[in-house]
């Protein structure tokens, strides 16, 4: 029981934290929280299966493919849901419309693809028990992405120019950097982990649209628990946010995992609302 | 002056007048009717449509006084009908305990709607928008879990039969009637709501936070009864809904319905009651009419409110806002009448206002260090100084944003809470800010009425069933607001929308609305920023009439001429501390300063 | 009294700026010769930062603005920087979680990548105090060895115009005097600067010629040396007290 807590926990805790770095990717270069996060994560499950599974692709190409998707489909949400709204004075438009977006996103899946539950293709044979895919295979796209992301933000000037943005996003534009062309990049690598998220995961989680709701709140509670913009915190968040709810459901049954998860994450909003290790609130007058 | 006074009278007089309150009246009258004599046609498919119309329109009315009004984005209140439903309907059947009637279950649900309500509001206390869009999402999601995994009270999958409500409603065009009488009183109540300081408040604190807090206003106390209201109708709510669908499962209560909830409001228009009306109307009955289009029923509502996010933010209300379309006069100008103070502000003391020793560093800088600082009651009291001198800091730890490390601030006698800015109203300290704050989408009228929220009397109860002390509460602000418009010169912008003003027209409402305190100390940062050379002048006159009835004043200020010209005294800040302070005659004059100010 | 300028490299004509509603700038004109230096001197609330940030692009303007003989009225600040107009904001704004050298890469982002290094040594060998720490965060520098970075940053690009925007602002009067000499010594190599400054003696030390700026229009025009200059400031800044005194 414990062997499969961990493997389980760990698993999901992956997916939680990969679609919680997807969230801060988007807000590092935007100050936006985007309803899109889960919404990128429920597509990478479906239209892996979509590719792999009903089309039969080579597993390579319909990964390939996937990501790609996620890339455009962020590109998309920047133009439509994020850049109008942006020069409005009113700040929180951008919840509506990134919400908008998602949705429609999410009534096109039940439409096209069906509001049932469908299995997500098994790409790798090998392995049984802890060592199946379907719980390595989060694991590992969640240490390549942080690997991925450290070497782009260290080593490269691109990566340098999302952490300047990501500060004082005025002084990076009076300096001549295309902070435009940016967000946009920002929200293409945001697509792409996201969708990366869904189709590790899309095992264990399955090819189901209803996923964007949930994969919306439990990978923003490590967000919240971590503070908006730490990738640490969120993978932390998440990693401990999947354990607990497995070992919860195990040991004491859903309910109380489900309430307990949110009791948590009201009481850290009320308490700390910069999150367990974020900064604190600026000046507003 | 009595002419003007009575000029303030009649400026009051047409809203008030039957044609307009009619006006106002007949959609809601007429969509009254048409529900009652509805069960008439005898169609009861259409029936059906209609009494969920009704069962969802006493969701949105409450939810509208959340989003609608104070701007709390809360996307996952389908959680609380689901709530509702459950209780409703665990109650009536005796799943849990012995079985009671469905009214009384009713009752049950609209107390434990309330809770949870304020439960999930409660992040919202602290943070806008997007977490508190999450903790209600959140909150939706979890209570469907649990739905499915308490097998025992709710049927899991399976499912629990809803209530039938017996005498007097029965049969289902009496559970139609039922519905249409909840709906017709939520509409009354929250009609109510709206037109009251309540309702004025709600607005503030959606569009002008830091406002809202300097009249007085208590966010959190009022946000907390307004979540345990719309709570409370989101439990009712699924009461009725789970007798309407006579089987409750989990998958009744999808995410598409708070989308539905949630459109409604927004299509409708924020800030009204009739729009969010209609929407809920339209957005029911839309499916039917339109039957291929069923399953692409939310995907339409998404793009709907990606449409209305990106081209018409003001909703339904906004287009039939004709009255606000009208062209305003192009050459306008201000002239206050400073002759009618001691009329707006008779009967309250000024008070002097004192600074002594206060400090404040903000990390590594010292905004201001050992400031001692005496505005007299009767005097206009400059302050100037270059950037970063410290002049609104200073303006910010008196009116409570900042809490000094050392020092206090103090009216008279009373030592002020640091920290606290809503506090400050009550001690009648009154200010304006260097841009000016504003409700956009609220008549000038009701911008300046906020200023005056707290010498409402009645409680939010009396206001929710209009009784009388809350229609004397509206009557005495409405007057004070005419005559503080008619004596900073803008009585004739009084019904129109702010945000049509110009900017120089919204720095004398600014002055309106702090007026409305009947302050005895009145902080004015950087009033005179863009305005004209005539208007300058005029705005001297005012402040300086306004020091005279007894209120201190406190001016932050750029424009060296007005200070020099109206000020009785003047301090001058260099590096957060005091570089000098006297008369501007001693001012001009003072070598120091003048190299200070200059930089030389 | 305008005066004329020989070789203008930025022209400004009828350039109103302000924040929404509010009009901060209205109607200015304002020249600035090849390798001249300018200050713009004013009493705060004036306008100055305005009227960088709208020349810069940062802020939508309306009015004329050309340099180097192209028409900059409606781009933005990438083609400003890309043209020589660079513009080191208020308040030493660098990015204090990347090192002193990424400081420097970033500002020449738009720059071929092996000219890039090449000129930001160029840069930082204007400021060997932060040359020594090019390794280290920017946020461990000090407030004056931030604002030599900000310059820094505005010389990677080579610019032909560097406006500076208070670069004195909370500095000790030593580094003060740091920061103004390497401006002066900028000049001699032919870079034109557009200085705001508090300090109207050290930017007089500085500069060829003066605009004053209050309540968002030019008061004042004049040569750096001209006689008097403190007082005709003081009169433009105050002006002239000629209201009938106030009743009430």
């Amino acid at each position: 029981m414990l062997e499969s807590i961990v493997s389980y926990g760990l698993a999901i805790g992956a997916v939680y934290a990969l679609i919680g770095i997807t969230y801060n990717v988007m807000f590092s270069a935007s100050r936006v929280f985007s309803f899109t996060a889960g919404m990128l994560g429920m597509l990478g499950g479906v239209l892996g299966a979509l590719f792999i599974g009903k089309l039969g692709l080579p597993a390579i190409v319909g990964f390939v493919l996937v990501l790609a998707c996620g890339a455009v489909i962020g590109v998309v949400t920047e133009i439509v849901a994020v850049r109008p709204v942006l020069k409005s004075i009113e700040q929180h438009l951008y919840v509506l419309s990134t919400l908008a977006f998602a949705l429609l996103v999410q009534q096109l899946t039940a439409i096209e693809w069906g509001t049932e539950a469908q299995p997500f293709p098994r790409l790798i044979p090998i392995g049984s028990g802890w060592l199946d895919q379907q719980f390595w295979l989060p694991l590992l796209a969640c240490a390549a992405t942080i690997v991925g992301l450290e070497f782009l933000y260290r080593r490269t000037l691109v990566g340098r120019a999302f952490l300047a943005i990501a500060e004082d996003s005025y002084a990076a534009r009076a300096l001549g950097l295309p902070e435009q062309r940016l967000r946009l990049a920002s929200f293409a690598l945001a697509g792409v982990i996201g969708a990366l998220a869904g189709f590790t995961g899309g095992e264990m989680l399955l090819a189901f649209f209803g996923n964007q709701s949930i994969l919306s709140f439990y990978g923003f509670v490590p967000v919240a628990l971590g503070g908006m913009g730490s990738n640490r915190g969120a993978v932390i968040g998440g990693l401990a946010l999947g354990l607990f709810q497995q070992a919860a459901n195990f040991l004491v049954g859903g309910i109380f995992a489900a309430v307990a998860v949110f009791v948590v994450f009201i009481a850290v909003l009320l308490l700390r609302p910069e999150g367990l290790a974020g900064a604190t609130l600026s000046r507003r007058v | 002056m009595t002419d003007l006074t009575q000029a303030a009278m009649l400026a009051t007089m047409p809203r008030s007048s039957w044609r307009a309150r009619l006006g106002k009246l007949a959609p809601f009258l007429a969509l009254g009717l048409a529900g009652l004599a509805f069960p008439l046609l005898g169609d009861s498919y259409w029936g059906v449509i209609v009494t969920r119309a009704c069962v969802y329109w006493v969701l949105v009315a409450g939810l509208n006084m959340v989003v609608g009004f104070a701007g709390q984005i809360a996307i996952g209140w389908v959680g609380l009908l689901t709530l509702g439903a459950y209780t409703t309907s665990a109650m009536t059947a005796g799943t849990a305990m012995p079985a009671v009637s469905p009214y009384l279950a009713l009752v049950a649900s609209a107390a434990i709607g309330g809770v949870f309500g304020l439960i999930v509001g409660m992040p919202a206390l602290r943070l806008r928008t997007f977490y508190f869009a999450m903790a209600t999402l959140g909150f939706s999601t979890i209570v469907t879990q649990v739905a499915l995994a308490w097998k025992s009270v709710t049927g899991g999958g399976i499912g629990v039969p809803g209530p039938v409500f017996g005498w007097p409603f029965v049969g289902d065009w009496g559970f139609y009637y039922f519905c249409l009488l909840l709906a017709g009183l939520c509409t009354w109540m929250t009609a109510n709501l709206a037109a009251s300081r309540f309702g004025r408040a709600l607005v503030a604190i959606r569009d002008t936070e830091v406002a809202a807090e300097s009249s007085g206003i208590a966010k959190p106390r009022l946000l907390m009864i307004v979540f345990l209201f719309s709570g409370a109708l989101a439990g009712v709510a699924g009461g009725l809904f789970s007798s309407l669908q006579s089987y409750i499962t989990p998958d009744a209560f999808t995410f598409d319905l708070s989308v539905l909830f949630f459109i409604a409001i927004l299509i409708g228009g924020r800030g009204s009651v009739l729009g969010p009306l209609l929407g809920t109307l339209l957005l029911t009955a839309l499916p039917e009419i339109a039957a291929p289009l069923v399953a692409w029923s939310t995907f339409l509502y998404a793009a709907l409110l990606l449409a209305i996010v990106l081209l018409v933010p003001g909703g339904i209300a906004d287009l039939l806002d004709f009255k606000n379309r009208r062209p305003l006069e192009q050459h306008r100008e201000i002239v206050p009448r400073p002759e009618l103070l001691m009329q707006l502000l008779h009967g309250k003391r000024g008070e002097t206002l004192s600074l002594s020793g206060v400090s404040l560093r903000f990390g590594g800088v010292q905004a201001i260090s050992n400031l001692d600082l005496d505005v007299r009651r009767e005097e206009v009291h400059g302050l100037i100084g270059p950037n970063g001198s410290g002049k609104t800091t200073t303006l910010n730890v008196i009116s409570g944003y900042y809490a000094p490390q050392a020092g206090e601030v103090r009216l008279g006698k009373v030592i002020l809470p640091p920290q606290a800015p809503q506090l400050r109203a009550s001690e009648r300290i009154a200010r304006t800010f260097q841009t000016p704050r504003l409700i956009g989408s609220a008549s000038v009228v009701e911008n300046v009425m906020i200023g005056g929220t707290i010498d409402g009397r009645g409680s939010f109860i009396e206001s929710l069933l209009t009784l009388p002390r809350h229609r004397r509460d509206e009557a005495v602000l409405r007057e004070r607001a005419m005559l503080a418009l008619l004596t900073v010169g803008l009585d004739q912008l009084a019904e129109v929308r702010a945000d049509r003003l110009q900017h120089s027209e919204l720095r004398f409402m600014e002055i309106a609305r702090a007026l409305m305190l009947q302050p005895a100390c009145l902080l004015l940062d950087e009033p005179a920023a863009g305005l004209s050379a005539e208007e300058i002048r005029r705005l001297g006159v005012l402040i300086k009439a306004i020091s005279r009835t007894g209120t201190s004043v406190l001016l932050v200020e750029h424009h060296a001429d007005l200070i020099f010209d109206i000020c009785d005294r003047v301090t001058v800040l260099n590096l957060g501390r005091v570089l000098a302070a006297g008369t501007p005659d001693e001012i001009r004059s003072h070598r120091e300063v003048v190299s200070a100010y200059l930089g030389a | 009294m305008p005066i004329s300028v020989r070789d203008p490299l930025l022209e400004v004509s009828g350039l109103s700026a302000g924040y929404g509603k509010i009009g901060v700038l209205h109607g200015i004109e304002l020249t600035v010769g090849a390798g001249e230096a300018v200050a713009l001197l004013g009493p705060n609330g004036a306008g100055k930062t305005t009227l960088l940030r709208a020349i810069s692009g940062l802020l939508p303007r309306s009015g004329r603005i050309r340099f180097a003989g192209k028409d900059m009225s409606a781009t933005g600040p990438r083609d400003a920087v890309s043209a020589g107009l660079v513009h080191v904001v208020e308040g030493h704004r660098v990015f204090t979680q990347l090192s002193v050298f990424d400081n420097l890469l970033l500002a020449g982002y738009g720059l071929p990548r092996s000219a890039r290094v090449h000129q930001v040594e160029e840069a930082l060998a204007f400021f060997p105090e932060i040359a020594e720490k090019r390794r280290d965060l920017a946020a461990t520098l000090s407030g004056g060895q931030q604002q030599m970075l900000a310059v820094a940053q505005g010389l990677v690009q080579r610019p032909r115009l560097l406006m500076l925007d208070e670069p004195s602002a909370g500095l000790s009067p030593v580094l003060v005097d740091r920061v103004l000499a390497a401006a002066a010594q900028l000049r001699r190599t032919g870079t034109a600067i557009l200085l705001v400054e508090q300090l109207i003696e050290k930017a007089l030390a500085t500069v060829d010629r003066v605009y004053a700026l209050a309540r968002g229009t030019i008061v004042l025009e004049a040569h750096a040396g001209e006689a008097d200059l403190p007082n005709r400031l003081e009169q433009a800044y105050f002006g002239q007290d000629a209201q009938a005194p106030l009743q009430t």
